[in-house]
């Protein structure tokens, strides 16, 4: 039983974790036009990149990420370098499912951006664990999805709704427009955030840690270790 | 004395440090410590590789932009170096372009060749402009510069930029002919004010 738990974490941390993380690299981008249906990939743009710099530092600064035991160089090799890359793709998934939930274009695309920028930047002085943070974040894009692929989508709408409408009589004189996408875009981008805090989830200290905490032991030389009793704790525990 | 770590209910878990390890250890033990060391690296290996070809294919599909997932088929193809024209429709396109019909044919061609990758289809489409666009009184531009960034296509896909199609129904032969054809007709001159103009013939 245990052998099947260190390997499925294996597989968890080393080959599931960095494929989720690339797949919300690769969809936080995807738009579906409104009217020809073709996709549209829009990379990420400078000030998200910003954002995944401000997150990956409120993960350290929280505990979710503990780069020391990431990345040491008391590890193997191999263990480093998908360490790193697990890191890497988070750095861009982050960036992507910001891209995700931002307006593409216009006077609403800065306003996302600064509230971004904002509650990222008071929280780095906060005292965050890792449970408040992922929680904190999922509420943060949940919030912002619902603004933009409900309420902003329903401004964007071809035919109008009543939200457009009342929009258009209060804000006249001020053009909101932007591209439409068709509601597939919506679901893409759910199913990206969806996959990111999953991903937290799983990078999480707490879910990659062995279930039974490791403990290095001595063993003396020629002696089976049932018959050993000196145990001492030599390092910490690793993945 | 060596290091093995393991649970607090005394089963393994990952074994250190590597091999050799000393004289009189358990066989099993050892064979066990060999297999997990074994089965971690090869986990690790497995999600590098797998990583780095993901993370390519993403890069490339931002790159390459494709609009559908029969764009990204396509562009796979191209990619690996296994795509190839329609014949079908190239041969439906060519049937209709010596009809005249010109952007029925420009419509087989786009079928034949999507990914715009074949240099003699992107050659006959940039004719299929020409002809139709072509006027005695005056040029159509917009068709004429679609052509041209046909023709340029063509020309950037052929060996060496330079493209000769073996065609008795056309009069141009060359890709370096059709662009030339197709930019002076983009051209405003003053002699476009030429009466004689109409004289003139459409290769």
């Amino acid at each position: 039983m245990k052998d099947y738990a260190d390997r499925n974490r294996q597989l968890l941390q080393f080959i599931l974790l960095p494929t989720a993380l690339l797949t919300v690299a690769l969809l936080g981008g995807l738009r579906v036009d409104a009217q020809t249906k073709q996709f549209i990939f829009l990379p990420p743009p400078l000030v998200t990149l910003l954002l995944a710099v401000l997150l990956g530092s409120l993960f350290v600064r929280s505990g979710a990420i503990e780069l020391h035991r990431w990345l040491a160089i008391d590890q193997p090799m191999l263990t480093n370098i998908t360490n790193l890359l697990s890191l890497v793709a988070l750095f861009f998934a982050s960036a992507q499912a910001f891209n995700s939930v931002l307006p593409e274009s216009g006077l609403l695309h800065w306003m996302f951006s600064f509230f971004f920028l904002w509650t990222l930047w008071t929280n780095q002085f906060s005292a965050f664990d890792t449970r408040r943070l992922l929680r904190s974040l999922t509420v943060l894009f949940a919030t912002a999805f619902v603004l933009k692929h409900l309420l902003v989508s329903g401004l964007y709408a071809p035919e109008g709704g009543w939200l457009s409408r009342l929009a258009s009589t209060l804000l006249q004189g001020i053009a909101i427009s932007g591209p439409g996408f068709a509601p597939a875009t919506g679901y893409i981008s759910f199913f990206a955030l969806a996959l990111y805090v999953g991903a937290l989830l799983i990078m999480s200290p707490a879910s990659l840690q062995p279930a039974l905490t490791p403990v290095p032991i001595l063993i003396a030389e020629g002696s089976s270790t049932e018959d050993n009793t000196d145990r001492r704790s030599l390092t910490s525990p690793q993945d | 004395m060596f290091v093995v770590e393991t649970g607090v209910n005394g089963m393994h878990q990952t074994a250190f440090p590597y091999p050799p390890y000393p004289r009189g250890t358990d066989k099993t033990l050892q064979m066990f410590i060999i297999q997990a060391t074994m089965q971690r690296k090869l986990i690790q290996i497995v999600g590098i590789i797998w990583t780095a070809v993901y993370a390519a294919a993403i890069v490339w599909v931002y790159a390459t932009e494709p609009r559908s997932l029969k764009e990204v088929a396509t562009n796979t193809q191209v990619a690996a170096g296994v795509y190839e024209v329609n014949q079908e429709k190239f041969n439906n396109g060519l049937m209709l372009f010596r009809r005249d019909q010109f952007r029925a044919a420009r419509d087989e061609w786009a079928g034949a060749d999507p990914a715009q990758k074949d240099a003699r289809t992107q050659f006959y489409i940039a004719y299929a402009f020409y002809r139709e666009g072509w006027g005695r009184i005056y040029y159509d531009h917009t068709l004429f510069k679609q052509g041209v960034e046909a023709v340029n296509r063509a020309i950037m896909l052929a060996p060496n930029s330079s493209l000769t199609v073996d065609d008795p129904d056309l009069q141009m032969h060359t890709a370096a002919e059709v662009k030339v054809e197709l930019e002076q007709g983009t051209e405003k001159s003053w002699d476009d004010l030429n009466p004689l103009g109409v004289f003139r013939k459409r290769k």
